[in-house]
């Protein structure tokens, strides 16, 4: 066996990246991994959830359906909180993925077993989904670069659905050299996902950002370790001739609750088709009325996390709530797009920490409430709620454990984002862990 | 009693609304495929075709028409709905106050909009203890929604408006014959001050049925001096009753959003642009301002058939419009399928100009439109003998008519009255009334 | 949050709750939505797009076409006698 298969079965076995994989690697292929929300003909698509256990899709999704016809092989579906409802993908009904750099702490989620397998395997490229943050949230923690291009970049068709408004395909890799390659290859408009269809072509080359805006919202509530690795990564931006200013960004404090709102809402009726009627059949529980048998299945087989956006989903779209929450929520995500372009007329990009913190330890997460668990999100919320393309990349080792720095560019911008993150890699050593399979 | 209608009707596309599986009548579940199944990681893709046929209905219904529209998701658990959400444009319709002209009055429309069919349920096993047995071949197949204000005044008057409405939605977008399989309607009904809803009757017999049903219950309470309950009712098919829905499950909370996955359609100049037929009943309309002609007449004409309702009208251009009227209901009528593949129209039109202007005599008209269509006949003098023959014999059979005749030309009315009648329109009044009088000058 | 907006809502969205998961439930909620309020700040604005970029006027022409044999789905789906085998209406 290959030792890239030994390292894909390491990852499966001792970080649980993987649901499962391939039983061998195939000649002339280049190895690729999709989240478990992604469907593919072959595998199991159960995206972290026991209710479509079973559940083997008789088609690809687009993304995956790409890749292969550029001479891709897919290796295996990566580990990710139910539904893509979590910060840390300790929410999988499948196996926790484990830190590559310390088995105790989280991949971070809910691409965390992409994160995860991006990170063991050299020359590896998983494909990740991000609604709130779940591609940079992983990268940050796993030490390796993300992008979540524009909404509205890639094809959903044959993505198991978390906020249709939200939702966007992305690559988790080493380098940015094997993201932008493959980026290429995903990108472009599908007949099955009209919201594909109104993205304009992709220019030949991307511009290298020269300026970089700091909003001075996002700097708060971080932890000093990460405040200090960010600080000294602008000074080396600063170094390689980009400018870097403060700016406001007013709007950031509603971001985090108009996200939580609009992806619930649009998450609880993405639910509703899991009652046990046809995917993830329950033919034994037929017999009863179908309210009780609908009732039955999905509170057998939804995760606590998946019932409580659920319940707040619901509750946000319901009759004399609606208004105050759904509806303002929708013109809350326009007012940060205004914010953002009026930033972009003077600066290529926005830059903060990915997250406010370094992976966490599972002991620390299983204390957390909810709501600080939603606040982990702060700062890849924005950019998520308003569609806008993002990357995040390693800029420092905190006691070992990677610190991630992410980027935002305006709508269509991904290629000058990967620019930047060329650039980067060439003033910063990335480093990855020592693995002996 | 005021009546306002909730009316679904299936589109005539070859696709369905949001994805491409076919519309034919097919096996259960052969019509099929992962969007219109809700799949995880489907989604919908709509039907421009539909999208058309929904903006000629709200266009034809003279509404207003908005700018942009969208859809939402309606969501509520039922077995034979694959997402269990429905995706309508109910937020956001395609078009709002407009009207239907019933017979000279306005009924009201406040909406019109687009929305998918839910999968059918057959029902299978013992009553009370039935299971649903799924065929989604309907799930996905195109609705427009046409929502009626409560101006309509009967039972009867209800059916009267779908039935016109109908016709014109045939002529206009090429909607099925709605038989008890396809039309749905939920109807608002108050005979008082009260509103009762009857949900989801099937066919246009059972709605007369159960808004016959509901108008006699109403009525009889009120007679009693009792109330009318504000609530939903359904109309049990068998018992042909309609019967409180109060018993029904979970009161549901919709909780709208709209669909991201379709995105916004600037429809205004869509719908501008639209080149819509002139549909039947309002054709029927015109005929009857236009050329004074009876509305029976006019109805009949339309919905006989649109070429020959346009041959009328040409005629019309040459000929008093009761002259058209005759030629078109009568002989062409009758050899129409015929004529209008094999004639010129202005051979047609030049034969009923000469018998108009008096040039040849009914008879010879009504031989040369048969010969056009290839009929063959017998010799126009057998026809003449045979009118010849029907006089005599009336007047051999009633010697007084002669003796009255002496007294009073006027007499002769009564021959002339018969032989029309005996001789079931074969010959022209201006021919029987010239052979009755030449006979009875004859014989006086 | 009371007992009965929770109960509501989870029938509304079908999940069955013990009476210790609606009482833990209603308080995420309510420390949820409180820390959400912050969004009446917000200014409610006029007209609303569902996207975060412009979607219009996606079409697809009316050709039938299936991608996916039909019998597949039917498998899948545990047809018997080609029908989709339901729960109970009553």
């Amino acid at each position: 066996m290959s030792a890239v298969y030994d390292l894909i079965r390491y990852a499966q076995l001792r970080h649980r990246a993987f649901t499962e994989v391939v039983d061998r690697l195939d000649d002339g292929k280049f190895h690729f991994s999709a989240k478990d929300n992604l469907c593919a003909d072959g595998f199991q698509a159960r995206a972290g959830s026991a209710v479509l256990d079973g559940y083997r899709p008789p088609f690809d999704a687009t993304p995956i359906q790409k890749m292969k016809e550029v001479g891709g092989q897919l290796v295996g579906k990566t580990t990710m909180d139910e539904f893509g409802f979590g910060t840390f993908s300790t929410n999988s009904a499948h196996g926790v993925p484990l830190n590559p750099f310390d088995l105790e702490r989280s991949c971070g989620g809910s691409s965390g077993g992409a994160g995860a397998a991006a990170c063991l395997i050299p020359g590896h490229i998983a494909l990740g989904v991000s609604t709130g943050g779940s591609i940079s949230g992983p990268a940050s923690f796993c030490g390796v670069v993300g992008l979540t291009p524009t909404y509205g970049r890639v094809s959903r068709h044959g993505l198991i659905d978390y906020g249709n408004s939200l939702d966007k395909v992305g690559l988790l890799a080493r380098s940015a050299s094997l993201i932008a390659k493959h980026f290429r290859t995903i990108a472009g408009p599908d007949p099955k996902d009209p919201t594909s269809c109104a993205q304009p072509a992709l220019p030949e080359k991307g511009k290298m950002p020269r300026s970089l805006a700091v909003p001075k919202e996002a700097l708060q509530n971080l932890d000093p370790a990460v405040r200090s690795s960010f600080h000294d990564a602008l000074a080396r931006f600063k170094d390689i001739g980009v400018e870097v200013r403060e700016v406001s960004m007013p709007s950031l404090r509603f971001a985090l609750p108009a996200y939580y709102i609009l992806a619930t809402s649009e998450a609880s009726t993405n639910l509703a088709r899991y009652c046990g009627m046809r995917f993830g059949r329950r033919e034994e529980e037929l017999n009863q009325h179908f309210n009780d048998f609908f009732t039955g299945v999905r509170s057998e087989s939804f995760g606590d996390e998946a019932k409580r956006r659920i319940l707040l989903g619901t509750f946000c779209r319901m009759v004399g709530f609606r208004s105050r929450y759904y509806l303002k929520s929708l013109a809350v995500r326009q007012l940060l797009i205004e914010d953002y372009r009026t930033i972009f007329r003077d600066h290529d990009a926005v830059v903060t920490p990915t997250m406010p913190f370094v992976a966490p330890r599972f002991e620390d997460i299983s204390r957390m409430k909810p709501l600080e668990m939603y606040g982990a999100d702060v700062l890849t919320v924005p950019p998520n709620l308003t569609g806008m393309p993002h990357v995040s990349l390693p800029c420092a080792y905190v006691q070992g454990l990677p610190v991630g720095m992410q980027l935002v560019a305006d709508h269509w911008k991904e290629l000058d984002l990967l620019e930047a993150a060329s650039a980067w890699e060439k003033a910063f050593e990335y480093r990855f862990p020592e693995v002996s399979p | 009693m005021k009546i306002g209608l909730e009316m679904h009707f299936q589109l005539p596309t070859r696709s369905k609304l949001f994805c491409s599986c076919p519309t034919t009548s097919a096996e259960p579940n052969h019509n099929i495929c992962p969007v219109c199944l809700g799949y995880p990681g489907s989604r919908p893709s709509l039907n421009r075709k539909a999208l058309e046929a929904g903006l000629s209905i709200a266009r034809f219904l003279d509404c207003t028409i908005e700018e942009r529209v969208w859809f939402s998701r309606k969501t509520y658990f039922y077995p034979d709905l694959p997402k269990n959400f429905q995706i309508t444009q109910y937020e956001s319709p395609l078009g709002t106050n407009g009207h239907f002209d019933l017979n000279g009055r306005r009924i009201g429309i406040w909406r019109v909009h687009l929305e998918e069919d839910p999968g059918r349920i057959k029902r299978v096993g013992r009553s009370g203890e039935e299971i649903a047995f799924v065929d989604y071949n309907r799930s996905g197949i195109p609705l427009v929604e046409i929502v009626t204000a409560p101006d309509l005044t009967s039972p009867e008057e209800a059916r009267a408006f779908i039935d016109q409405l109908v016709i014109e939605l045939r002529s206009l977008c090429g909607l099925e014959a709605q038989d008890e399989q396809t039309v749905r309607v939920d109807a608002n009904i108050s005979v008082g001050e009260e509103r009762v809803e009857v949900k989801n009757v099937q066919g246009l017999r059972n709605l007369e049925k159960a808004l016959k049903f509901e108008a006699i219950r109403q009525t009889k309470l009120l007679a009693a001096g009792k109330k009318v309950i504000r609530e939903t009712r359904r109309f049990d098919e068998e018992r042909k009753v309609t019967s409180s829905a109060r018993e029904k499950e979970t009161e549901e909370d919709y909780g709208y959003i709209g669909e991201p996955d379709l995105g916004e359609f600037r429809i205004g100049d869509m719908a501008r642009n639209l080149d819509l037929k002139e549909t039947p009943l309002a054709r029927a309309r015109r005929l009857v301002s236009s050329f004074g002609i009876g509305e029976a007449t006019a109805k009949q004409l339309v919905l006989t058939s649109v070429t020959l309702t346009d041959l009328f009208e040409e005629l019309c251009g040459h000929v008093p419009p009761e002259k058209a009227v005759s030629w078109t209901t009568g002989p062409i009528s009758g050899n129409w399928a015929v004529l209008q593949d094999r004639a010129r129209w202005s051979d047609i039109i030049q034969i009923v100009k000469d018998d108009a202007e008096g040039q040849i005599t009914d008879n010879e008209a009504k031989r040369r439109i048969l010969s056009l269509a290839g009929v063959q006949q017998e010799a126009a003098a057998e026809g003449g003998d045979d009118l010849a023959k029907l006089i005599s014999d009336y007047v051999d059979a009633h010697p007084e008519v002669l003796a009255d005749y002496r007294k009073n030309p006027k007499a002769a009315n009564t021959v002339i009255g018969h032989v029309m009648k005996e001789s079931k329109g074969r010959y022209s009044s201006k021919e029987v009334v010239e052979e009755v009088k030449k006979e009875m000058e004859k014989r006086v | 949050m009371d007992r009965e907006t929770i109960a509501r809502v989870a029938k509304v969205a079908r999940l069955n709750l013990t009476e210790d998961e609606m009482e833990r439930y209603a308080k995420d909620l309510d420390d949820i939505l409180n820390s959400f309020s912050v969004l009446d700040e917000a200014p409610a604005g006029e007209s609303y797009s569902f996207n975060p970029i412009p979607v219009v006027d996606v079409l697809r022409e009316d050709e039938p076409a299936q991608d996916l044999d039909p019998q597949v789905l039917r498998n899948q789906m545990g047809a018997y006698e080609d029908y989709v085998r339901g729960p109970r209406l009553s």
